[in-house]
């Protein structure tokens, strides 16, 4: 019993991990303040499970087909948004969050409306069917390291340095002859890939999904991750997720209604995201955290 | 019956809480110079303080609002004192205000839930029959919404531009360092409007709990519509937000007309990224290079 709740945990870790990790590549690397990252979620989501459910495709080619889905909107929305800056490209964003949300809630003859989609079937691999816990923990891990290896090698990359130019001064990266809308876009494009494959590993493994699921609520929470762990830090946001799914779990043993376990979970990474901000406001494991304590060790030798 | 009143009513109902939304904003956005979602916490906390004052505690409707407005007014000046003015110390500044903004916003809103409970809850006022006005029916509740908003905006008006303090208001938002050298106390002003736009969100809140039922997710939409409607007239213009309130209210009620009512929201959105992409500085707004795209 306890096994099972920790592995269920642990999936949910690894999706968010995945979710913080793509967003941080937009957030952290590239400079883009994007609230949308949860509809690429959803997008893959649904994507998958409608492939699955309504025209049998296999778990594979459902989550390809959502991470894909994901990226083609994720690139049609870097046309309106990305030569917005600041607030504006957090409003365009969240806009899109919210348009998106409606057409899941709205669009009844695709997605079924608030009813949501049940019967998701759970993936098999060679066969073997990925429905026991302990496999389906293994397939996100799995999922979890690849996205871990694939974005570090992209931030280590000639792309990655660019991205980064373009957060640290984008005139001056484009007066160096960079293309920077279509790095930027190409980088919202992978985000977004990213989004919606951990769209599918929820989807069929919760095996139901509703627009609730993905509400502006959520986009915030996988932003609070990304700045609790670091901007900027693949592995800050690995421990932002897996902080934040497990810091509010003890609430679910307290003997308290559900309407106030939400609203304490909602508090508690609420607060603990305006505290980071106030007092750390580079994250955990932020980038520049080694260098200022180097400055910091540097300066105290010399004090003494 | 011809439909078009009605829908250009409910929009004018409509308009004008996102007018007072908006005009909280725009008023916050001229000195603070980001868009504080926290607005959206003391408009929640208005709607529900009136709530808990005449109906838990059973105090007359005119001390509830009193008190109401007060506590918004209140807690918009807290959240300035204790989470914006240690930020703007910070390097990165316009992203840390942003997201706290939206930190505080999910804390209060957790808090809500937490007092308040996730049931809906309605102030109960006695249903009256519509009245008929101009080929629309229209409750006295709404009639008072109608009226309300535009009351609050003359003195909002006889204050920004009729006083000595609403002029070194102005300047401050016009151009900080000029205001400054002119012996105009910029911190003090910026208090000053967080407490304004903070009463203005309280009456938005209150005026919708009379009419509406009250649900503690209620304050992301508003929040969303105000600085929609904000950005659609001009954000930094206060009168030019209010119109762009108005505006927003009678695009979404008259866009049902033609889709179904479930996209109401979403019509909101479309318009604003239309604008963002368009005219970032709004119908009535000239363009500043360093806010809107490059």
């Amino acid at each position: 019993m306890i096994e099972q709740y920790l592995l269920h945990l642990f999936i949910i870790a690894c999706v968010y991990a995945i979710l913080a990790m793509s967003l941080n590549l937009a957030v952290g690397f590239t400079g883009l303040l994007n609230l949308g990252h949860v509809a690429f979620y959803a997008i893959g989501a649904y994507t998958s499970a409608l492939l699955a459910v309504g025209l049998g495709v296999p778990f594979w080619g459902g989550m390809l087909a959502g991470g894909c889905m994901a990226a083609l909107f994720g690139y049609l929305l870097s046309f309106p948004t990305v030569r917005l800056k600041g607030d504006y490209l957090v409003l365009g964003t969240l806009g899109f969050t919210i348009i998106v949300e409606a057409v899941l809630k709205n669009w009844a003859s695709l997605t079924r409306g608030p009813l949501g989609i049940a019967g998701i079937p759970k993936p098999r691999l060679l066969g073997l069917s990925l429905s026991p816990l302990p496999a389906y923990a293994l397939l996100a891990l799995a999922a979890a390291l690849l996205t871990y290896w694939l974005l570090s090698l992209v931030v280590a990359s000639p792309f990655g340095r660019t991205l980064k130019a373009i957060r640290d001064d984008e005139v001056a990266a484009g007066a160096l002859g960079k293309d920077t809308f279509r790095a930027k876009a190409k980088a919202l494009a992978l985000s977004a890939f990213l989004a919606g494959v951990a769209g599918a590993l929820y989807a069929h493994y919760i095996t139901f999904i509703d627009p609730s699921s993905f509400s502006i609520t959520e986009t915030i929470l996988i932003f609070s991750m990304v700045l609790v762990g670091g901007t900027a830090s693949l592995l800050g946001s690995v421990a932002g997720a897996a902080l934040l799914v497990l810091l509010p779990e003890p609430l679910r043993f307290l003997p308290i209604p559900s309407d106030i376990v939400g609203g304490m979970r909602q508090a508690i990474y609420a607060l603990l995201l305006v505290l980071v901000i106030l007092k750390r406001p580079q994250g955990l494991l932020g980038e520049d955290t080694l260098r200022d304590a180097w400055a910091r060790a540097r300066r105290r030798r010399k004090g003494a | 019956m011809d439909i078009l009143p009605q829908l250009i009513m409910n929009g004018l109902i409509a308009g004008s809480v996102y007018a007072l939304m908006a005009a909280g904003f725009s008023l916050m956005y001229g000195l603070q110079r980001f868009m504080n979602v926290a607005h959206g916490a003391t408009y929640l906390v208005g709607a529900f303080a009136a709530y808990a004052c005449a109906r838990l505690a059973g105090m007359p409707l005119a001390l509830s609002f009193a008190i109401a407005v007060l506590v918004a007014t209140g807690l918009g000046v807290a959240i300035n004192q204790l989470v914006y003015v240690p930020l703007q110390r910070q390097k990165e500044k316009d992203r840390a205000l942003l997201l706290a903004s939206f930190g505080v916003f999910l804390l209060v809103e957790a808090i809500i839930l937490m007092v308040f409970g996730a049931d809906v809850k309605s102030f109960g006022l006695p249903v009256r029959k519509g009245m008929d006005v101009l080929g629309a029916v229209v409750t006295p509740v709404q009639l008072v919404i109608i009226l309300a908003a535009p009351l609050v905006f003359l003195g909002l008006w006889l204050f920004l531009y009729r006083t000595r303090t609403g002029t070194a208001l102005r300047a401050a938002a016009d151009n900080e360092a000029i205001a400054r050298t002119m012996g105009v106390n910029v911190r003090a002003m910026t208090t000053l409007t967080t407490a304004l736009g903070s009463a203005l969100a309280g009456v938005a809140g209150i005026l919708v709990a009379l009419e509406q039922n009250l649900e503690h997710s209620m304050g992301l939409p508003a929040v969303l519509k105000g600085l929609t409607a904000a950005i659609i007239g001009g954000i930094g213009n206060v009168p030019a937000a209010i119109l762009g309130g108005y505006l927003l209210g009678l695009a979404e009620n008259l866009g049902i007309w033609y889709l179904p009512s479930g996209y109401k929201d979403a019509i909101a959105f479309v318009i604003l990224i239309l604008f963002l992409l368009v005219r970032p500085q709004g119908f009535f707004g000239t363009r500043r290079r360093e806010e809107a795209g490059g």
